[in-house]
């Protein structure tokens, strides 16, 4: 059963190009064959209306998430653990941090444009937004669900909060945290369609879909949907190696 | 528990009441009541924000047909979905709509009164690529394909088009012009009074004269200036401006004028003394150019395209952008707000378009009429997509239609 999991592409594809024959309308489906030689000829300039190749695009994309992903860490992650460990903290941030988090991405663009001007902040500032939440309240879930025994002992043991944090509370957290770390880079990349609709950006898998669709070139939408998702899949298999790596022990210590 | 019960319900009745509050029609008083519906055959207009979804609309049959701008009135007839009905040019009643104005180059007021040497300069330089256009339309064409398009081909199923070929057609329906006469003033202000129709109008321009709207709108000088330099041969040499200078242009052949001053900038270079050297020369869209004159660099200009008209005013509006090249009611409806727009000059007249679904049973204005007449007795009246409200597309078909007869619902 181990290649079971390829069975279901496998039947979309099928299914795709029997249902394209179908529709027979290049706008609602376009077929298998107007779209694999995009995906073919991923160095290629010729296919992307004068945008530069699918890998120059896809390289920009990943730069602009990493960037935004690595600042929202950056924020998140120090502030989570703070909340997780101080009451009164948690208390001073939660209503405002509930109150902004539904704000989806896309909302903030006319403020961002106004605030950062156009730009890589502009950007940054989108992909961040995006991020920030699921890391920030993964943080303080793992800060607080580490076991108050693991404390009390080292407490008990003689070490300093230093220790502590350093020894006890970020170790046990990590896991959790990682999985922020997971979450919110899977939503950061989902915002690089969002991030890319700005104006001034003349490059980008977002980008792309976005011109594609000036021209009706569904088939080229397609291509960069396509892309947009394996680069996300290949990236949480990354994630999901080093959990199994790093913090397999969270599943035996219970 | 039960007291945080009554203070959920007594919660909920506080926002019930709010929200009731909030929603409770306040009859303002002096606006006519909403008319009711007129009688005659209907037409619905569809706003699309920009031209973007519109081949996609008309192609899975959500629209009957559009109004756009080149280069996207060629898009359907290539793809096999649709047949251009008229140019605007030819829109009814006969002759209203010939050498109608268009896009327009503007610049922050600010900036103008800033840098008046640099603002004469770009200004010069959009005047000599113009006359590069009417001299040179095939070559122009093609860089406008290769800017749009990377010289590449689009795909629709079986169907693969050459954008060079889609171009050179959509070319000649476009008017490049920039004389800012006082007929074409005249003629923006005219839509000035749609806008005011429409009720787009709500600041400086809701009840101004014609001769505070032009004070309003338009600032020449950098035009005149320009001119001058031309003729005479010698651009003057502006001072160096430090940061980044923003150009907000369309993806649209009516802009074709900046993509061949950067594309052709060695051409005038050699030839004027000034040019837009692009950073990436290699790039089919370069986003960044380096403004020369007599050999010295003045500016770094970067290349930002908008969406539609609106979103580049919003963008001068936020000082993001200094220049833009843009359609008159973006830059009337953003000076009415208070933006610090001047128009310069014009320029393109023309270029715009209307596409009806390819099994449609139209060959003329006049068959469209009466198609639109039956589908409206049919109770399915025709839906038609302009890319937003208050853009010349919308004016230009909202007066057409409503002269052959039909009214207008936005829907």
């Amino acid at each position: 059963m181990r290649y079971l999991r390829f069975l279901l592409p496998l039947l979309l594809i099928i299914g795709w190009e029997v249902a394209s024959w179908v529709v027979n309308n290049p706008f609602i489906l376009p077929s298998l064959e107007t779209v694999i030689p995009i995906l073919l000829h991923p160095f290629s300039p010729a296919y992307t209306l004068g945008t530069g190749s699918l890998v120059e695009n896809a390289t920009v994309s990943i730069q602009r998430v990493g960037l935004g992903f690595l600042v929202a860490a950056a924020v998140a992650i120090p502030i989570g653990i703070l909340m997780g460990r101080s009451t009164l903290l948690n208390d001073f941030f939660d209503s405002t941090i509930e109150l902004l988090r539904p704000i989806p991405p896309l909302a903030w663009v006319p403020l961002a444009l106004a605030w950062f001007k156009i730009g890589l902040t502009s950007i940054v500032f989108i992909i961040f937004i995006g991020a920030f939440f699921p890391i920030l309240l993964n943080t303080v879930d793992g800060v607080r669900s580490v076991k108050k025994t693991w404390i009390e002992v080292a407490t008990t043991l003689g070490a300093k909060e230093k220790q502590i944090m350093t020894k006890v509370v970020l170790p046990g957290a990590a896991p959790t945290i990682w999985t922020g770390l997971r979450v919110g880079f899977g939503i950061a990349w989902m915002c690089v369609v969002a991030a890319e609709w700005l104006p001034g950006i003349s490059k980008g898998l977002g980008y792309l879909i976005l011109y594609a669709y000036n021209f009706g070139q569904t088939n080229l939408i397609i291509a960069g949907m396509v892309v947009i998702g394996v680069i996300g899949l290949l990236i949480d298999f990354i994630f999901k190696r080093v959990e199994k790596k790093w913090f397999s022990w969270r599943g035996l210590e219970r | 528990m039960k007291m945080s019960h009554a203070c959920a319900i007594v919660g909920m009745l506080l926002c019930a009441a709010l929200i009731a509050g909030c929603i409770t029609p306040t009859p303002p008083s002096g606006t006519p009541t909403p008319t009711a519906p007129p009688a005659g055959a209907q037409v619905i207009l569809t706003y699309t924000k920009g031209t973007g979804p519109m081949p996609t609309l008309l192609g899975t049959d959500q629209i009957d047909g559009y109004i756009a701008w080149q280069p996207f009135v060629e898009v359907p007839p290539m793809a096999g979905i649709g047949k251009v009905l008229v140019y605007s040019g030819d829109m009814p009643p006969e002759g209203k709509w010939k050498d109608h104005p268009c896009c327009v180059f503007t610049a922050n007021e600010k900036f103008i009164s800033e840098h008046p040497d640099l603002v004469n300069a770009m200004t010069a330089s959009m005047i000599l690529a113009t006359r590069y256009l009417e001299e040179h339309p095939e070559e122009s064409a093609e860089i406008v394909a290769d800017w749009l398009a990377g010289k590449g081909n689009f795909t629709y199923g079986d169907i693969s088009v050459s954008s060079v070929d889609v171009l050179k057609r959509a070319f000649p329906t476009v008017k490049f012009v920039n004389e800012p006469n006082d007929q074409w003033m005249d003629s923006n202000i005219e839509f000035v009074h749609a806008l005011r129709e429409l009720q787009v109008l709500t600041g400086s321009l809701k009840d101004s004269s014609d001769a505070d709207s032009k004070a309003l709108l338009f600032d020449t000088t950098p035009y005149e200036a320009a001119q001058s330099m031309v003729d005479q041969g010698k651009i003057v040499t502006p001072a160096p401006v430090r940061g980044t200078v923003g150009v907000g242009y369309l993806m649209s052949d009516h802009h074709a004028a900046l993509f061949v001053a950067i594309k052709k900038w060695e051409y005038f270079n050699d030839t004027y003394g000034i040019a837009l050297k692009p950073r990436d020369p290699a790039a089919s869209r370069p986003d960044a150019a380096d403004l020369i004159v007599n050999g010295q660099k003045v500016a770094e200009m970067k290349m930002i395209s908008g969406d539609a008209g609106p979103q580049l005013m919003q963008l001068m509006a936020t000082d993001n952008i200094q220049f833009a090249l843009v359609g008159n009611p973006p830059a009337i409806s953003a000076a009415d707000k208070g933006t610090p727009v001047k128009i310069i000059m014009a320029i393109n007249f023309e270029g715009s378009g209307v596409v009806v679904t390819e099994d449609s049973p139209v060959t003329d204005w006049n068959s469209f009429v009466a198609w639109a007449k039956e589908r409206s007795a049919a109770g399915k009246p025709l839906k038609i997509a302009a890319p937003g409200k208050g853009s010349i597309q919308d004016v230009m078909v909202r007066y057409s239609l409503e002269a052959s007869g039909l009214s207008v619902r936005e829907g």
